[in-house]
């Protein structure tokens, strides 16, 4: 009985990981930039599809892609935040939440040109390897992409609280023009962590695509889940999305070790409720803001 | 930092294109004085000095500070020019701790470490009291003592010319009374000062020299003596009773 507490534990640690890497840059983007970025699980799409290409063209290890993905990704923040975003600064936020959503439906219908509507997996050779610690049994793969979301979200947060321009860039959500005096350029830092935005969604594809099977038409599962996590835990936080992300998987892996399968989301759906009744203010704090 | 002058020629500015709120201002703050704005509401005395710190566009006129043009400047490189701004309201970072917002105040040594320590040593030697509270968030402290840390940010990158608006707002008496005395002691230091206060006795109190302004024009202006008198009728002609 314990051991199976503990396995489910362990589990729901490991899921709720996953889920905190989804959601991270997701979090970030709406919580400092007030950017309703909707295209990001289009984005995690493309980081999965990358480590999948990697591992079959070049035999690169998802582990090594998964750094590769950061500086991809990165540039391609940056270009999506030169094209669209920044001309969306003068606009309604609504403006920006269509031009995002159109972003997210092309990068969808470019994927499956691309790479089919078939489903896919990523086998490495360390997949079917499974730990043992005591009675616990936890398949290896699992154990990586643990230890690399924590690395990824260890980074985000250091980047945020213990740098310079991480402060910055909080500095910079919370008063603008306090941040413009000092001779901050308010337009680089916002490129920059948009970029960073993104650069989190595909390093968080290639570490999805690790232990999840995937497809283009897939990815809008990853924003209600990206969603869920950042609307019960609030935006901006690094720490805030994974205590989210961490309760939620530990919610899923406990529920459905308990309940009949078709009552996990709605008790998940029912926690949402729950707390944006509580909470009330919801996305509609972010909506107030412009882009 | 020793100060230089600011002059303002024909300046015509305002926050839409073609809705103009001064039309034609001129004014010099020279240095080593504290200069003041005056003028009832709608006068066009803070969107001056944002004109002046670069967040409203010049539509007409020059700027200058010193020998450099600064009229089409981005806000954001005034600071490196040597001109400081306080803005309106409060603004500090409030969930960033006193010595987090202090630090950003020399965001244009980010490059240079050394230099950036030894502003913000050279900060908190002057202001002690910021020093004891450096790991609280700035907004987690009264308005005064957030006012300070906005002050103590200011002089991090040591700005020779200072934008000032309204530093008294909100403040208990006690509290705006230390405020001036720091202006003065900026003033002292060679600083330029172009300040804009509702306070109007205050804000003459340590004016070397004083600016009127009226719907966005240059009304009267004159040395502090000038103004000392009949305050109470320059306000009532604002008023129009």
């Amino acid at each position: 009985m314990l051991t199976s507490a503990l396995q489910v534990i362990v589990d729901g640690i490991l899921l709720g990981l996953v889920y905190a890497v989804a959601a991270l840059g997701l979090s970030l983007v709406l919580g400092i930039m007030g950017v309703i970025n909707v295209a990001h699980s289009a984005f995690i799409m493309l980081g999965q599809f990358f480590a999948l290409e990697m591992l079959e063209r070049l035999h690169l290890d998802p582990v090594m892609s998964c750094l590769l993905a950061i500086p991809v990704f990165f540039g391609a923040g940056a270009l999506v935040y030169r094209l669209i975003i920044t001309r969306m600064e003068r606009t309604e936020q609504n403006q920006g939440l269509v031009a995002m959503f159109g972003l997210m439906v092309l990068i969808e219908n470019v994927g499956t040109i691309l790479w089919t509507t078939n489903t896919r997996v990523i086998t490495v050779p360390y997949s079917y390897y499974q730990m043992h610690l005591g009675a616990l049994t936890i398949p290896g793969v699992r154990v990586v992409v643990g230890l690399l979301a924590l690395l990824l979200i260890g980074a985000f947060w250091l980047f945020l609280t213990h740098t310079l321009t991480g402060r910055a860039i909080r500095g910079m959500a919370q008063n603008r023009d306090a941040a413009v005096a000092v001779g901050i350029r308010v337009p680089r830092l916002s490129m920059m962590m948009f970029a960073l935005g993104i650069a989190s969604a595909g390093a968080a594809g290639v570490i999805i695509a690790m232990v999840f099977p995937f497809a283009p038409q897939t990815q809008i599962e990853w924003l209600s889940w990206a969603f869920l996590v950042v609307i019960l835990g609030g935006f901006g936080r690094v720490e805030n999305t994974l205590v989210a992300a961490l309760l939620t998987g530990l919610v899923q892996t406990i529920a459905t070790a308990l309940l009949p399968f078709d009552y996990v989301y709605l008790l998940l759906y029912v926690a949402l409720a729950t707390v944006l009744v509580a909470r009330r203010e919801g996305l509609r704090g972010v909506m107030r803001r412009t882009i | 930092m020793t100060g230089s002058d600011l002059r303002i020629r024909d300046l015509a500015a305002g926050y839409f294109p073609g809705h103009l709120v001064l039309h034609g201002v001129n004014l010099t703050a020279a240095s080593g004085r504290v200069t003041v704005i005056l003028g009832p509401n709608g006068a066009g005395k803070s969107t001056l000095l944002r004109s002046v710190a670069g967040y409203v566009t010049a539509e007409a006129g020059q700027i200058w500070a010193g020998d450099a043009e600064i009229t089409r400047l981005p806000a954001f490189a005034h600071i490196e020019q040597g001109i400081g701004f306080l803005p309106q309201g409060r603004s500090t970072f409030p969930d960033l701790t006193v010595a987090e917002n202090i630090e950003l105040g020399g965001w244009i040594f980010r490059s240079d470490r050394r230099r950036l320590r030894a502003a913000l040593d050279r900060v908190f030697a002057r202001y002690p009291v910021l020093a004891e509270m450096r790991d609280r968030p700035a907004g987690s402290l009264s308005g005064g003592q957030q006012r300070t840390v906005e002050i103590a940010r200011l002089l991090m990158a040591d700005p020779g010319i200072m934008l000032i608006d309204e530093p008294s707002v909100g403040l208990a008496p006690g509290i705006a009374r230390q405020v001036y005395r720091e202006l003065k002691a900026f003033r002292d230091e060679g600083r330029t000062i172009l300040l804009v206060d509702q306070d109007v006795r205050a804000a003459i109190a340590i004016a070397d020299y004083v600016y009127v302004l009226s719907s966005g024009r240059n009304d009267v202006e004159g040395d502090r003596s000038s103004f000392e008198g009949d305050l109470g009728a320059m306000v009532h002609r604002w008023l129009g009773v």
